[in-house]
């Protein structure tokens, strides 16, 4: 076990490098950390999956999902141990309807990410630039 | 009639559903630029073991509320959890069948309200923390002031504002037993169905009258850690059995204790007495175990029928006292009409019209959901004397569980009807889907067939 055995624990737990959701399935699902972090990466195609970000306790994770029924766009898997709880999509999106504030919740937490990726963007292209390739 | 920066609000009692609407406000009201000042009184003091301590409730948290609580980014600390539950075991007179939910994950939790049962103060420290503390210490976080002091009485200001009168303390006391504490622009009463804060807002006279309401029995039976897991593992054991009186009854592992709720109409001691005597029970109580005669035990009142005007010019009831859930997930009740509340408020202004738009429409939701609700357990009260029945539903159940491709309707029906997952509206969908109820009248009749019954 990687956390405390003695005390009862919700969710539910994976080991260092454990696999939560891979990138290409279809689910019906989004993950609250409750504890622990995840990695999420994508594969490029190399030989190396290209590392995106690093999620800790609080964050959520799979929720472009929810919005569309796209495959997962990355892979998240467990950084050191993990315990996570998943949320379904029936239920989310009736308490959705139900409660603005939820909503306005997750679409906070999006254009946080938003704003990360649009950062990242810009100073992709400006190494680009210097590198004289754009 | 909005709120605005600086504008007063008063949160009488410190549950969940006080301490969720002060904090909901509050945050709410701070995503849009107001900044509220509210007093929440409550002077219960949750740390304490026993009535003292205790808010009278089974100390279930439903799975839709957990997974609600996530993704709003409330996770429980680990301290408040007592179990954590991965079935339901459905015991009927004709056998008990285990529920299983489809994924592979534990997402419902038991908790003590208060600082746990009569006596556990011996163990120091506790090795559990208070829910209900731990809910008052999020709307303290957020800048609530918590004032534990018993309110007396509530009138109005000659502009029509709410007026806040404390019980005076002792060394308090003078010629007049109350104290004028202050002029509010806004009163939530979240006074529950159990103390005479009802009482408090029926003077008000705005014409509000408290839910109908029924008894239940709750009692913390200790067993010790290793008895209650060897016999109750993480399951919570619903009881659907004949015993006059009672609706259904439910054991929920709690680390060292069993917690026992009895539901019906008029539970008392002798409804009690009996139920613990049955045989099915029994056998889920350690050999030669008896009942103690005395265990920290309630009877709370439980709201089994709709209020009538909750709401007024610049008043509001919240949780109990107003709309909760027939017989199950009380607190995801109030966290619901907690946010609905506050949520009105801070949007739609906090007169009498803006709570019938904002905050009414969700009560009658729930409480015509509560109407089938009714309606489900009165069927379930008339099929429980039908023998053949009660073993064709669990042969129903049996055979879904051991299909792994199966949907398991029927499973998910009762899943969701003591989980507090669902709505009865959606229960009632699943429970009457054309595939259920063929199988439930196949099942039955090979129940009638001479020498056919399952076992």
């Amino acid at each position: 076990m990687l956390f405390d055995s003695e005390k009862p624990s919700l969710g539910r737990e994976y080991a260092d490098g454990e696999v939560i959701l891979r990138e290409g399935e279809i689910s019906d699902c989004m993950y609250v950390i409750l504890e622990g972090r995840v990695e999420v990466v994508v594969d490029d195609g190399g030989l190396q999956p290209f590392h995106l970000a690093v999620l800790g306790k609080d964050d959520f994770f799979g929720e472009m999902s929810l919005f569309s029924d796209l495959p997962r766009v990355a892979t998240v898997r467990s950084l050191g141990g993990v315990r996570v709880m998943s949320v379904d999509k029936r239920g989310l999106l009736r308490w959705l309807g139900d409660d603005p504030s939820l909503s306005m919740r997750i679409m906070l937490k999006m254009v946080d990410r938003i704003r990360l990726l649009i950062s990242e963007v810009v100073c992709l292209r400006k190494k680009l630039r210097e590198h004289g390739i754009v | 009639m909005e709120l605005t920066s600086g504008a007063r609000v008063a949160v009488i009692g410190g549950g969940p559903a006080g301490a969720l609407s002060a904090y909901f406000l509050v945050d709410l009201a701070r995503q849009t630029g107001i900044e509220l000042q509210v007093d929440l009184f409550e002077p219960r003091e949750f740390t304490l073991t026993g009535p003292a301590g205790c808010n009278m409730c089974g100390g279930v948290i439903s799975e839709s509320l957990m997974q609600k609580m996530a993704a709003e980014g409330i996770i429980l600390p680990k301290e408040l959890l007592l179990d954590a539950i991965d079935s339901y075991v459905l015991h009927t007179d004709s056998g008990a069948e285990a529920i299983r939910p489809i994924h592979d994950e534990m997402r419902i939790a038991s908790i003590f309200r208060g600082a746990g049962p009569l006596g556990a103060e011996s163990q120091h420290p506790l090795p559990w923390s208070s829910f209900d503390h731990y809910l008052l210490g999020m709307a303290t976080g957020v800048g609530v002031r918590h004032i534990p002091r018993r309110v007396r009485r509530l009138d109005r200001d000659p502009e029509g504002r709410p007026r806040v009168h404390l019980q005076a303390a002792r060394g308090e006391e003078s010629a007049d037993p109350e104290l004028p504490f202050g002029v509010y622009d806004l009163l939530i009463g979240c006074v529950g169905l159990n103390g005479s804060g009802v009482r408090l807002f029926e003077e008000l006279g705005f014409g509000y009258r408290p839910p109908k309401t029924d008894r239940a029995w709750v009692a913390e039976l200790y067993m010790g850690a290793e008895e209650v897991h060897r016999r109750l593992g993480h399951a919570m054991h619903i009881f659907l059995l004949n015993v006059p009186g009672m609706k259904f009854a439910a054991l929920t592992p709690k680390g060292h204790y069993a917690t026992f709720i009895i539901l019906g109409e008029g539970v008392n001691e002798e409804v009690a007495r009996r139920v613990c005597h049955s045989p099915r029970i029994r056998e889920l109580f350690p050999e030669g175990w008896e009942t103690p005669v005395r265990p920290c035990h309630c009877q709370p009142r439980i709201n089994i029928g709709p209020p009538h005007r909750p709401f007024a010019d610049r008043v509001v009831l919240v949780g109990d006292c107003a709309t909760s859930r027939l017989y199950k997930d009380g607190i995801g009740a109030a966290y619901r009409m907690a946010k609905v509340c506050a949520y009105t408020a801070v949007t739609r202004g906090i007169s009498a019209e803006a709570f019938r738009q904002g905050y009414w429409p969700a009560c009658e939701e729930m409480d015509q959901d509560n109407a089938l609700g009714h309606l489900l357990f009165s069927m379930d009260g008339l099929l429980r004397h039908f023998a053949p029945f009660r073993r064709a539903m669990m042969a129903v159940i049996r055979a879904e569980q051991v299909r792994p491709a199966d949907p398991r309707r029927l499973s998910s029906a009762l899943w969701d009807t003591f989980t507090g997952s669902a709505s009865y509206r959606l229960i009632f969908r699943r429970a009457l889907h054309p595939v259920v109820l063929f199988r439930l009248l196949v099942a039955t009749l090979r129940e009638l067939l001479p020498g056919r019954r399952s076992h």
